[in-house]
């Protein structure tokens, strides 16, 4: 868990474009980001992978272990989107070791995708990603 | 299958037939629609999320390519045959044909749909589009992807069974 005094420090990071939004939050069992709506432009890494790089320097500076990354408000994500998920992977790869932390996706057994989606992610991110949920 | 085959096997596959100009907004439309109407044609089959996945990701690759003409989609659901079967035509360029055909060809020789699912994450940069979406198709979907040219127009087929066998399980933690 993040260092609870963090909380109060943490900037207001978020993306809303007209189809999706993402934001950065913090609750009792850490910090939580939130994906809603359906991302499923041609390229919206264009708009996530900078909110991503954003949010994982502050986990980074909060020295947090773990990261909820609630999906349940998320109807839909396409393969352009799921690439933002496999950049995260990527950057908290790069860090050094002491630094890594995990990312607890949170999910809805009501979006059937997801079950197979953070799956074949968990497969990727080895060690990085873990799962909560209903699927 | 030709309408007489119908009758002597008693098979009448529900069919689903779009053609439109292909505007992005509708493809989140179609991807709700196709969700609902195999929920109908195959109650009980639990494949129409899958189904409505494939149709959202073979039209996402379809649109560019068809430089603002028409692209087609059919869908067709076989109970008795167990079959579901997608298809996204439209107009493409024969360097775009062969490039697809390549990258198909290049899948299809991995037998195992989840490492070539997890090889294409790691081969294609996070901070460009495509190059996934045939692949998260072939896996996510449990569907078998080919692709001909009829007519100066290519043709992607995603095929596979309508009781499909439910992927490993998720929810543990890995490490």
């Amino acid at each position: 868990m993040a260092n609870p005094s963090f909380a109060g420090r943490m900037p207001a990071l978020q993306v809303a474009e007209e189809k999706y939004s993402a934001h950065l939050g913090f609750d009792p069992q850490g910090i939580r980001v939130h994906f809603r709506g359906t991302i499923s432009t041609p390229n919206p890494a264009v708009v996530l992978n900078p909110f991503v790089d954003a949010v994982h320097a502050h986990v980074l500076e909060a020295a947090a272990k773990e990261v909820r990354v609630d999906l349940t408000q998320l109807e839909f994500c396409n393969s352009s989107g799921f690439k933002s998920f496999i950049h995260w992977i990527e950057r908290i790869q790069k860090a050094p070791e002491p630094k890594q932390y995990r990312l607890r996706f949170v999910s809805t057994k009501e979006r059937k995708w997801q079950r197979t989606s953070l799956l074949a992610l968990s497969c990727y991110g080895v060690n990085i990603v873990t799962m909560e949920g209903t699927i | 299958m030709s309408l007489l085959d119908c009758f002597r096997t008693g098979d009448f596959p529900i069919q689903l037939l779009i053609r439109m100009s292909p505007p992005w907004v509708f493809i989140d439309e179609l991807r709700r629609f196709t969700e609902s109407f195999c929920a109908c044609a195959c109650p009980g089959q639990d494949r129409e999320a899958q189904v409505a996945l494939a149709v959202h990701e073979l039209m996402q690759n379809a649109v560019p390519q068809a430089h603002g003409e028409e692209v087609e989609l059919m869908l067709e659901v076989s109970r008795e045959r167990d079959v579901v079967a997608i298809r996204v035509s439209n107009r493409c360029s024969d360097e775009d044909y062969q490039a697809l055909r390549d990258r198909i060809q290049h899948m299809n020789e991995e037998p195992d749909a989840l490492a070539h699912y997890v090889h294409m994450m790691r081969e294609n940069p996070a901070n460009t589009r495509g190059g996934l979406g045939l692949a998260r198709v072939r896996f996510e979907a449990q569907l078998e992807i080919s692709v001909r040219r009829e007519a100066g127009r290519v043709i992607v087929e995603a095929c596979g069974p309508l009781r499909a066998p439910r992927l490993p399980a998720v929810g543990g933690t890995h490490g």
